[in-house]
């Protein structure tokens, strides 16, 4: 069984195939995420939080097959980090989607940025999968996750320029103004967390050479 | 009966100590476990013992001793194995017999100095060419491995590690088992075949029993390596060994692996060596033939020969 498992690498190919699972389930709680976000339809926020629970088993399951003996144990700790970031992708998406479904209002030009930023963010996580996907194929994964380095610079221009209209924008109480500060900062923080994966897809790289 | 008994202990000493030589770095980095190393060094030991018999001839001749000191010689080489396996260092089993084996013969005036000193050119040439061969093999598996998807390089290095391995165990039972079997074989008491046998369980249990203290030194201990490095010295050390036995001089494969890896921690730069360890291996090189020649020399003309 052992040599089947060092031969033919099958616990190797159940954790790639869960690596692949889980950044999917990014890139469709990003996209489900900015459709609602873009029709106002605060009801296909559940699907962000259905996404972010097959996350959490995805996550573990991803630990247990790595503890069971997959992969070299030199790339265990970062596979596992790995797992780990995408989580906590999945979980701040999930922060931004409560927070929506709390905010009191959006005006209609912040509301237009926010959407960027959720299509931007669509954007990063394909390119996060195509840097993963480079790790098993012949295209190199520094073409995708340096993509994702000037797109999380484009969000960062985007949230100061949402920032300078939201000091200028009157609240009603404190919980309206901190309901909408934590939507904005959640929601700039899931391309800031991408990148960091994105960190790792490329140190998982060049972990062997 | 003793001389065999002799050689037993010994092949039981080798497994004791080279289980580390074969899969310390397969351990290390966690390929194998240790209950599976020790299988599979198992069955390359008595496959390499079965086939291989220029060492067993070489060393064989390298005295003409009756069965007392024969007995004596290898008596003593186990002592010092076993003491330096104890001690946790990697000690050749070669120098131990070869240094008792010659002690005694010239003692006795039967001693070949000429093989004496082909086998003591091959000590020094072996490390220093697994070094090179080391070098060689880590600087174009760098090249072709940067060229291959991550997850396609994982399984490699895991199978090569493992290959690696395998030819180490092979020579193990070539050249290391067959050194500790020659003077028995060569004397008659033996057949070649069922010495083969015999001495490959003997080291079998060995490794079983009291191998894990210096799988810790080798694999971890000398310089830390990851999988790619430890495949690259442990190849290079079972290529040199291979050609060496197929020469018929019994080379160490403890010196080869540890000059395999000083060379690959020399091309990432010397600080990953620890060359305080190096030292005190050296130091026990020295040590080991020297100590088994005194012994055996001077028993040998106590006995009145």
């Amino acid at each position: 069984m052992w040599l089947k498992r060092l031969f033919a690498g099958s616990r190797e190919r159940e954790v790639i195939k869960l690596f692949k699972e889980h950044l999917n389930s990014v890139k469709l709680s990003c996209e489900a995420f900015a459709k609602a976000i873009e029709t106002d339809d605060k009801t296909l926020l559940n699907e962000v939080c259905e996404l972010e629970k097959a996350g959490d088993a995805i996550r573990r399951e991803i630990a247990l097959k790595l503890y069971e003996g997959a992969f070299l144990p030199v790339m265990r700790g970062t596979l596992y980090k790995l797992a780990e970031t995408v989580d906590e992708i999945l979980d701040t998406l999930e922060d931004v989607a409560i927070d929506y479904v709390r905010l009191v209002s959006l005006d209609s030009d912040v509301r237009e940025l926010c959407v960027k930023v959720a299509n931007l963010n669509i954007k990063m996580s394909v390119n996060l999968m195509e840097a993963f996907e480079a790790l098993g194929g012949k295209a190199d994964p520094s073409d995708k996750t340096i993509k994702i380095r000037v797109r999380e610079r484009e969000v960062d221009a985007i949230k100061h320029e949402i920032y300078r209209k939201l000091i200028k924008k009157e609240v009603s109480n404190f919980w309206e103004g901190k309901i909408l500060s934590d939507f904005i900062d959640n929601l700039v923080k899931v391309s800031d967390i991408i990148e960091d994966a994105a960190d790792l897809i490329q140190i998982l790289n060049v972990s062997l050479r | 009966m003793l001389a065999a008994i002799a050689a037993m202990l010994i092949a039981f000493s080798i497994g004791s100590n080279d289980t580390s030589n074969a899969f310390g770095v397969s351990i290390g980095s966690g390929v194998l476990t240790f209950r599976r190393a020790i299988l599979l060094l198992g069955i390359f030991v008595t496959f390499g013992a079965l086939t291989q018999r220029k060492v067993m001839h070489t060393v064989g001749s390298l005295a003409s001793l009756n069965t007392a000191l024969i007995a004596i010689a290898l008596f003593t080489s186990a002592f010092v194995i076993v003491f330096s396996n104890w001690r946790g260092f990697p000690v050749s089993s070669h120098q131990a017999i070869v240094g008792s084996l010659v002690g005694a013969g010239v003692a006795v005036g039967s001693a070949k100095l000429d093989l004496l000193s082909s086998i003591v050119i091959s000590w020094i040439a072996s490390p220093i060419t697994a070094l090179f061969i080391a070098i060689l093999i880590y600087s174009a598996l760098e090249r072709i491995l940067s060229k291959v998807p991550l997850f396609l390089a994982e399984r490699v290095i895991s199978m090569m590690l493992l290959f690696s391995g395998a030819v180490i165990a092979y020579n193990t039972g070539a050249n290391e088992l067959a050194t500790a079997l020659g003077p028995v074989v060569s004397s008659g008491h033996l057949n070649a075949t069922i010495a083969a046998l015999l001495g490959s369980a003997s080291l079998f249990a060995g490794a079983v029993l009291l191998s894990g203290r210096v799988v810790e030194t080798v694999g971890k201990g000398i310089t830390p390596l990851d999988a790619f490095s430890g495949f690259s010295a442990q190849m290079a050390a079972g290529l040199t060994v291979f050609a060496f036995t197929l020469l018929g001089m019994p080379v160490s494969t403890t010196y080869c692996i540890i000059g395999s890896v000083a060379g690959v921690g020399m091309l990432k730069g010397l600080t990953s060596v620890r060359l305080h360890l190096i030292k005190k291996i050296m130091a026990s090189w020295v040590i080991t033939p020297a100590f088994s020649f005194t012994v055996c020399f001077l028993i040998g003309l106590l006995m009145g020969y």
